[in-house]
């Protein structure tokens, strides 16, 4: 039992200390920004902006670390980035197997196909807990380096919220890298998905009569910027999130189970 | 039927039908415990598709087989009797960044390695290097030993042997006599009929996706007949070459060969009654016993070596199947 989970891990930790590291690199360097914008009546270049434009980049108070960080390193980053990052590794995972006819070696062994699916999803919560454990007491260390404040329990649940939505993203990845042969097709549709996912919740959330279409992307449901300044969440999205994440795995795992290797 | 209900494998009409091609058509068999079973067929018979149907790799499409007592349409059973099955595919994917030590570790973790420090004494992979820097040797003989590291009842290879230099290969028929000395089932594809012949007890003959013969390989070779080389005049030679069995003249300066599948006596008195200078009779090279079951001019000893037929050519397999019915 979990063989393939303590196998994979091992083999994913390296990527996740690459991972952490660039966007620990990113976060440092956005925070040395807002110390040289202070001062800077940043918002005024804003005003501007179309409100679909400052709703798609989650741009809400610039004046504020919280504000700044939730723009620029969680909506870009969390949001977007690692969800897009998940999504493809996750497209990977059997679909490479398959490609490369490893599966043919692992299937031998006496592991059912359900065990390995599970246990091979499963090693990818290695990157996902460490980009979210290093990278959270990372960004605090800035923050404090920088002579600025963050309220220590919005950051952890900016961060805590996020595993649902990127598990989601993952799970999107995981059905196309069941359900096809080869490993490019799989990553690029499941990349292709959470973006088009992405753009259509941030694009229709102002048209009325259709903005209830914003509500199939997973990119609805989690959103850093509120949490950061004011620790404002819906427990109900985590909950559709972690209901979506389920769906898709059982989804993921009937076809694999029926399919041809 | 032959297969009695201890045997290892027994295969009851497996079919798989990949909708463009029939790569399996109702294949029955049995392997007996502690034989060395052949699997032949040239690349695009269906070899690779019947042992990835015995792994339950693919499901079947019609029929069923028993792997270890196992139904193969039953995962959990199928999954239990794989503690005690050991698999060299025909293309061996590794993750490539592993070391060779760290794959067995991995696969060793879940079946058991009992016999891996032996097994690396015969065949020799460097383990501590990544899996990307491997010779197709090397992967082979990673593969080897993966595939009886935990000493298996039941052991099924696709295509072992390709990439093996001959050294390693004649190493290779050794274990694989060793092994069945011991008790080992062992189950292997090829194409490269000499092995079987040096290694195996009995022969299963795939062609286009059925299985057109099952024989030991003494039979095999018996029934096929006799390599004939004469060397004599033109008008001996016309005359020897009219007898009936005689199979695939070919001339050569001074005399003609053939096979010859008819009454020995017949050839020995027409011989007798030619002047012959000289005369070879011999058992026939394998690959000439199996384009007799084929009935091809190509021999498919000589064909495509590419070691993953596992896709299956579909096309061959259906140009043969139409070429027979034609």
């Amino acid at each position: 039992m979990l063989e393939t989970l303590r196998y994979e891990g091992r083999r994913r930790l390296r990527g996740a200390a690459i991972l952490t590291g660039g966007i620990g690199a990113y976060a440092g360097f956005i925070v040395w920004y807002f110390t040289i914008l202070e001062g800077v009546d940043y918002e005024d270049i804003f005003d501007d902006l179309p409100p679909a434009m400052l709703e798609a980049f989650g741009i809400e108070s610039l004046s504020t670390i919280e504000g700044f960080l939730g723009a620029q390193v969680f909506n870009f980053v969390w949001l977007l980035g690692l969800g897009l990052y998940f999504a493809y590794v996750a497209g990977g995972t059997i679909a490479s197997d398959i490609e490369t006819e490893r599966l043919d070696l692992l299937l031998s062994l006496p592991v059912t196909r359900s065990q390995l699916l599970f246990e091979k999803f499963a090693a990818l919560l290695v990157p996902v807990v460490v980009v979210n454990a290093l990278g959270g007491p990372l960004i605090y260390l800035f923050v404090v380096a920088a002579g600025e404040t963050i309220a220590l329990d919005h950051l952890f649940l900016a961060h805590l919220l996020s595993i649902p939505f990127l598990l989601v993203c993952a799970g999107i990845g995981l059905v196309f890298s069941v359900a096809v042969d080869r490993a490019a097709i799989a990553e690029r549709a499941a990349v292709g998905t959470v973006f088009v996912l992405y753009l259509i919740e941030s694009s229709v959330g102002g048209a009325e009569g259709y903005d209830w279409i914003q509500y199939v992307s997973p990119t609805q449901y989690y959103e850093p910027t509120p949490i950061l300044m004011d620790g404002a969440f819906e427990p109900i999205d985590s909950a559709i999130l972690l209901v979506a994440f389920v769906g898709l795995m059982l989804l993921s795992q009937a076809l694999f189970v029926r399919r041809d290797v | 039927m032959s297969g009695e209900p201890g045997s290892p494998i027994v295969a009851d009409g497996l079919t798989k039908d990949f909708g463009s091609v029939l790569a399996n058509d109702d294949v029955s068999f049995a392997v007996n415990e502690g034989e060395v079973f052949g699997f032949l067929g040239p690349n695009g018979a269906g070899k690779s598709t019947t042992i990835r149907l015995l792994l339950g790799l693919l499901k079947p499409t019609a029929g069923t087989a028993r792997v270890l007592g196992a139904d193969i349409r039953d995962e959990a059973a199928l999954t239990a009797a794989k503690r005690r099955i050991g698999y060299l595919p025909a293309h061996l994917g590794f993750s490539e960044a592993a070391t060779g030590a760290a794959v067995l570790d991995y696969h060793g973790a879940m079946k058991g390695d009992s016999r891996r420090e032996e097994l690396l004494e015969l065949f020799t992979p460097p383990i501590a290097r990544p899996i990307r820097e491997y010779s197709t040797g090397n992967r082979r003989m990673l593969g080897l030993v993966q595939a009886f590291m935990h000493d298996p009842d039941l052991v099924i290879m696709d295509e072992p042997t390709a990439g093996l230099d001959p050294l390693k290969q004649e190493a290779f028929n050794e274990f694989v006599r060793a092994e069945r000395d011991r008790g080992t089932t062992v189950f292997f594809s090829s194409h490269v009929l000499s092995e079987v012949r040096r290694v195996c007890d009995r022969v299963g003959i795939l062609r286009a996706g059925s299985l057109v013969e099952l024989e030991t390989v003494d039979a095999l070779l018996h029934r096929s007949g006799k390599h004939v080389r004469v060397h004599a005049s033109d008008a001996a030679v016309a005359e020897i070459t009219a007898l009936g069995g005689v199979v695939g003249p070919e001339r050569f300066g001074g005399g003609v060969q053939f096979v010859y599948a008819g009454d020995l006596d017949a050839l020995l008195d027409a011989l007798a009654a030619h002047d012959v200078r000289d005369v070879e009779i011999g058992e026939p090279p394998i690959e000439d016993v199996f384009a007799h079951y084929y009935g091809s001019e190509e021999s498919p000893a000589r064909g495509d070596r590419e070691a993953s037929d596992r896709r299956e050519n579909g096309p061959s397999a259906v140009d043969e199947r139409e070429a027979d019915s034609a």
